[in-house]
């Protein structure tokens, strides 16, 4: 069989570029909207993680040491088969809740370093010109941290990108399962696999162009 | 009315109390130069101003309006007077114009085109009207420190306050940063300025603090504090005297181990080697002369050595505590042979004195 034969069969016959299309969606759509909870749990926990309260602090110092040493598959596994296995909750939305958290844990941590590693003496500078606490925060101290996290904060996401490969598990079909399922119809494991891992290498890279782009822009108005 | 009062100002930090009681009035247009050595407290006091450091007790106002009050609107209070730091501290997201317009159109309600001729015009003045648009990152020290210098002027502040402006600087850029305090100060804008210039304080200043012993203790006139100090820890300072001490207990001490001491003392503070070796000659001469003819043979012995060397003076000066018998080296008949040492000895010091109180001999030499 000559090899264009060996990719019609994988890819097309049978419409089942359809269904790579279909995986690549939910693995894609699973990232998007971890990130974005996972995100705003992260801002949250690092402001718990910086109270003056040793409790608050303990509890959210906690909450990131644990979640950021267990595998995130054992959470999934233990959210969709053990806590929520009564609740009949949609498999992709326990998937969805089990990475935000890991991810908010992953940027809490990342956030808290980022504002240690700015300078005080600029707030102390703010606020000796007339600026409040938080605007010190918002105009100074904020815009500053972000540009730490940034580098860090994409290798998370794609990071996160990688781990969805395993909700496989948990009866969701995403890109990796549908890469999974084609080559043993096939019996082409090679070939499959090989281009699905490209698929993710492509993913992995928009997300590095999205940020590029966005530092260009921002070097563009400045 | 004056412009800065503070009534019996405390801080500690843990246990350790840096200023105690501390009182201080400043007059509208009054140019302060605060000087004292390292942890003297004279940092934690400006910040106090801006109540970066919450005082334990006391009261500060500024302008009448009391900063240390619980309800007191400290932010509105603080734009009345603006810091300069050691480090800058410039906004290192932000271009200089950025720095320099953020606070007064935020804060004052100023327009944005106003606040950038307001910049241009005190940037032009400081000569750096071409860096406007420069990141801090790519300034020297002394030209972020000029720029953070324009920074507080923007809010037309009513007294600066400058915490150490050129300490963090190279020796090369001092100048440019010193030469915009004058400027100023030829405004007779109210300033308070910690400083380790010594000559800039001489001149810029109208009253010079001296602070030890946690507050301020003493102040006066510039020429009062530097040119005749009246206390002895301002008197120390301003002659910049350094010690060495050295304590002997026994015998059979290490001599070699008491040269090595006043060697590197010597060498620390720029001692030339000829003074470092008569310093050094002294001492030997005075243990073994004091050694022999205060003690009895096989008496314990007791001798505590005190030397000091005055950086302005260039001046040292041997003190040595002995206990034992009365006994003045300096009285002996020159021409003994035994006493050869303390011959050479008189010749080389400028004066020698002893004194004999409380069952010890006090020898002070001055080279």
């Amino acid at each position: 069989m000559s090899l264009s034969d060996k990719l019609y069969r994988i890819f097309i016959s049978g419409g089942s570029y359809l269904t790579i299309l279909k995986g690549l969606r939910t693995t894609v759509a699973i990232s998007l909207a971890s990130v974005i909870l996972g995100t705003l749990l992260a801002c949250l926990i690092c402001l718990l993680r910086t109270r003056k309260n040793a409790v608050i602090r303990n509890i959210s110092a906690a909450y990131i040491a644990f979640l950021r040493g267990t595998p995130v598959l054992t959470l999934l596994l233990l959210l969709y088969y053990g806590v929520f296995a009564r609740a009949g909750l949609p498999s992709a939305l326990v998937a969805t809740f089990t990475f935000a958290l890991n991810f908010s844990a992953h940027v809490a941590e990342l956030l808290r370093t980022s504002i240690s590693a700015t300078e005080k003496g600029q707030v102390e500078a703010a606020r000796t010109l007339g600026f409040s606490r938080w605007e010190a925060f918002r105009l100074i101290t904020l815009p500053q941290t972000l540009e730490i996290a940034k580098p860090v904060y994409q290798s998370l996401i794609v990071n996160l990108i990688q781990w969805t490969s395993v909700v496989g598990y948990v009866t969701i079909t995403d890109l990796t399962r549908v890469i999974n399922n084609i080559s043993s119809r096939t019996m082409q494991p090679f070939i499959t696999i090989t281009i699905g891992m490209f698929i993710y290498l492509g993913l992995s890279y928009a997300i590095y162009g999205i940020f590029a782009l966005m530092n260009m822009k921002k070097k563009g108005a400045a | 009315m004056s412009l800065i009062e503070v009534k019996g100002l405390t801080k500690s930090f843990g246990s350790l109390e840096v200023l105690k009681d501390l009182n201080l009035t400043v007059e509208e247009g009054e140019r302060i130069a605060i000087i004292g050595s390292s942890g003297c407290g004279k940092s934690v006091f400006l910040r106090s101003l801006e109540l970066l450091e919450e005082p334990d007790s006391g009261q500060i106002f500024i302008d009448g309006k009391e900063i240390t009050a619980k309800n007191a609107k400290v932010d509105h209070i603080r734009r009345s007077m603006g810091m300069v730091y050691q480090k800058f501290h410039l906004f290192s997201h932000m271009n200089v114009m950025d720095n320099l317009c953020l606070a007064p159109v935020r804060l004052l309600g100023m327009s944005r085109k106003d606040a950038e001729e307001k910049a241009m015009d005190l940037l032009r003045q400081v000569g750096l009207a071409p860096r406007a648009h420069d990141f801090p990152s790519v300034l020297s020290g002394g030209q972020q420190q000029r720029i953070a210098i324009c920074r507080s002027l923007m809010m037309e502040p009513k007294v600066l306050l400058f915490d150490e402006p050129t300490s963090a600087l190279d020796p090369t850029m001092v100048g440019e940063v010193l030469a915009v305090i004058r400027m100023l100060a030829k405004r007779s804008l109210t300033m308070l300025i910690v400083t380790h210039e010594m000559n800039f304080a001489r001149e810029v200043a109208d009253r010079v603090l001296f602070f030890a012993e946690k507050g301020i203790y003493e102040q006066g006139k510039p020429e009062e504090i530097f040119d005749a100090p009246k206390k002895p820890l301002t008197i120390a300072f301003i002659n910049k005297i350094k010690h060495f001490s050295y304590a002997i207990n026994r015998r059979d001490f290490d001599l070699m181990k008491f040269h090595g001491g006043i060697q590197t003392f010597g060498e620390k503070y720029g001692l030339k080697n000829n003074q470092i070796m008569r310093l050094q000659l002294c001492c030997e001469e005075m243990v073994m002369d004091m050694m022999e003819n205060c003690y009895e043979a096989g008496e314990d012995v007791s001798l505590e050595f005190t030397i000091t060397y005055a950086e302005s003076t260039k001046e040292s000066n041997i003190t040595l505590l002995c206990g034992g018998k009365n006994y003045n080296p300096f009285t002996q008949i020159e021409d003994d042979d035994i006493h050869l040492g303390i011959t050479i000895l008189k010749k080389m010091a400028s004066s020698c004195e002893h004194e004999f109180s409380d069952g010890r001999n006090k020898i002070s030499l001055c080279l």
